[in-house]
């Protein structure tokens, strides 16, 4: 089990933050390129999703899955959205995401006075957090690949 | 019958969130507001008298409240220590973990893991480190505002070295 890489976007659809972990593929764009792609996508099934289910559903997108890796997908009531790679057998990762929001974002970002909200995090000790919080989950085990 | 279950759960745990949360927040934008309305002074240092002074009369007033079931204190180190113990335990939910003094006036207290810094840097980080003394100004003004009411008449000094650790000096002024 492993974790690829992070995405945080605003509601507005700012990347705020992303971090990598076990990524081997390059996407050979710039970061910023790759983020409004990732957010266009994103926004792209969550309508499709909304408009496709034959049943009103409650939680909408979740996550989806190739034949490589697992994309997981949480977002809050206020708009922010959580984007996790990993790969196909990890699981309990919506815990984790969870975990990341309340015990690390809602920390080390909200109750920074000096941090802005809606713009990219630059606090080293919410880097530091995320980066402890993920090493530590069980679904992280640095395979050598 | 669900909505009342739901209902006592969130009041549990959002009362003690809200009653963590709301000093914090509010001091914030209490900084905020005071740092937008003041301008800096030539040096470029920011002019942080107005939120000392604020502290000020919140600790004057909050003394006659926290120490109505006391006796009267004995000596200046008494109160200094009804500083370190109860009253910093009533405001940050912790207590002073370092008190020294020269027996003349000076007292040193050293907090740790000083709550409106906790969340900003740890382990030494340097990266807010210019910034934070606008989060200590209230709490130096909140310190010489309460020994005020107990008869000190003092100078309160912070200094930060290494988030999230912090030193309040208070310098008693002796007439």
């Amino acid at each position: 089990m492993t974790i690829h890489n992070l995405y945080i976007f605003s509601k507005s659809g700012v990347l705020l933050y992303y971090a990598e972990w076990n990524r081997l593929n390059k996407s050979g764009i710039t970061k910023e390129e790759e983020a409004k792609l990732m957010y266009g996508m994103l926004f792209s099934i969550k309508s499709f999703v909304s408009k496709i289910s034959p049943l009103d559903s409650k939680e909408g997108f979740l996550y989806y899955k190739t034949s490589k890796y697992t994309l997981h997908y949480l977002e809050t009531p206020s708009g922010l959205k959580f984007v996790l790679n990993t790969d196909n057998v990890a699981q309990n990762v919506r815990n984790l995401l969870q975990q990341l929001y309340s015990q690390v974002y809602l920390e080390y970002v909200v109750k920074n006075p000096l941090c802005q909200l809606n713009e990219p995090i630059q606090s080293e000790l919410f880097k530091l957090k995320v980066d402890e919080l993920m090493k530590n989950s069980p679904i992280f085990l640095n395979r050598s690949l | 019958m669900k909505q009342q279950g739901l209902e006592s759960k969130l009041s549990a745990c959002s009362l003690e969130e809200a009653d963590k949360c709301l000093f914090e927040y509010l001091h914030a934008e209490i900084v905020n507001y005071v740092l937008a309305t003041t301008s800096d002074n030539k040096d470029g240092e920011e002019e942080l008298s107005r939120l000392e002074w604020m502290g000020f009369s919140v600790g004057y007033r909050i003394i006659e409240r926290l120490t109505k079931e006391w006796a009267r204190f004995k000596e200046e180190l008494d109160m200094i220590k009804f500083i370190c113990t109860d009253f910093w335990t009533c405001l940050y939910h912790k207590q002073i973990d370092n008190l020294r003094t020269n027996h003349h006036g000076v007292y040193v207290l050293h907090d740790n893991e000083f709550r409106l810094l906790a969340n900003i840097g740890a382990n030494g980080s340097q990266q807010y480190l210019r910034e934070s003394p606008r989060l200590l100004a209230f709490t130096c003004g909140l310190l010489r505002g309460s020994l005020a009411n107990l008869g000190i008449v003092s100078t309160v000094k912070a200094e930060v070295s290494a988030l999230p650790s912090c030193k309040f000096n208070v310098q008693v002024q002796r007439i």
